[in-house]
């Protein structure tokens, strides 16, 4: 199951490629650096659903002490944290040709440093308890604080002014994308999602299996 | 504006080399963790 699911994955993932460079349009303003899209918006999403799992988990965890709620928030930590940090670079290079810039304490791009030092934190607090009850508890409680983050992130360019863009996809009003373009962002949202439900796939069974050894 | 492709280039190598490790990490720890039941003395 994990391996088909793995080689779908790998299918996605050249299904992204070409879609990014061979059938997405050179965009017109910002040119091909705009390519950066297609790997910056899948995985900053793919950051969101890791999180919101990790509060699922955590939740899941308090309410039934089930230790399958906890290896599913800590694999998805830990995923997220992977995929927060190929946001934050994929946006800093994207950065510089566009602004000016590698990096600027705007609203979008403080918020989202800070979530990631918020899961790098939920990741070093699992390492740093032994006793596993324990350890799940007080992950739990972070997972929870932690998701608190992810709105704020989120909206950030709407609560405060902002370099970054407003949400182009997730926003309220109709998105102004290409359809050319929004079809290519498609593809690669649904090959990063692949990607993540592989690698959560395989992180819980290693955290079931050190769990049995 | 200019090409700019080594931008493009410079996010997708790191990201392919990122996630690339990491599938290699959890590859090598599966693996390890098989080799240990294995070697493990199974109960009478």
């Amino acid at each position: 199951m994990t391996r088909a699911l793995g080689w779908l994955t790998v299918l996605g993932l050249v299904a992204g490629l070409v879609a990014g460079f061979g059938y997405a349009p050179r965009e017109a303003v910002q040119g091909n650096v705009q390519r950066i899209m297609y790997l910056h918006v899948p995985a900053v999403l793919t950051a969101y659903l890791a999180f919101g799992l990790v509060l699922a988990g955590s939740i899941g965890y308090l309410a039934t002490r089930r230790p399958g709620w906890d290896r599913l928030a800590g694999a998805a930590g830990e995923i997220g944290v992977l995929f927060t940090g190929l946001t934050i670079v994929s946006g800093s290079i994207w950065g510089k040709p566009t602004w000016g810039t590698w990096w600027t304490w705007d609203a979008r791009l403080t918020s989202t440093a800070v979530l990631f030092c918020v899961y790098v934190g939920y990741l070093l607090l699992r390492s740093l308890i032994e006793d596993p009850d324990a350890r799940a508890r007080y992950a739990a409680v972070v997972g929870i604080l932690g998701a608190v983050n992810i709105p704020i992130v989120h909206f950030s360019v709407k609560w405060w002014r902002a370099l970054h863009q407003p949400s182009t996809i997730l926003g309220p009003e109709r998105s102004p994308i290409d359809p050319a373009i929004g079809l290519a962002l498609f593809v690669n949202w649904v090959a990063f999602t692949l990607l993540f439900a592989y690698f959560l796939a395989r992180r819980m069974e290693i955290a079931r299996l050190e769990e049995q050894t | 504006m200019p090409a700019n492709w080594g931008y493009v280039f410079a996010a997708y190598g790191i990201a392919a080399v990122a996630l690339l490790t990491y599938w290699r990490r959890l590859a090598r720890r599966a693996r390890a963790l098989a080799a240990r039941r294995a070697a493990k003395p199974r109960a009478a």
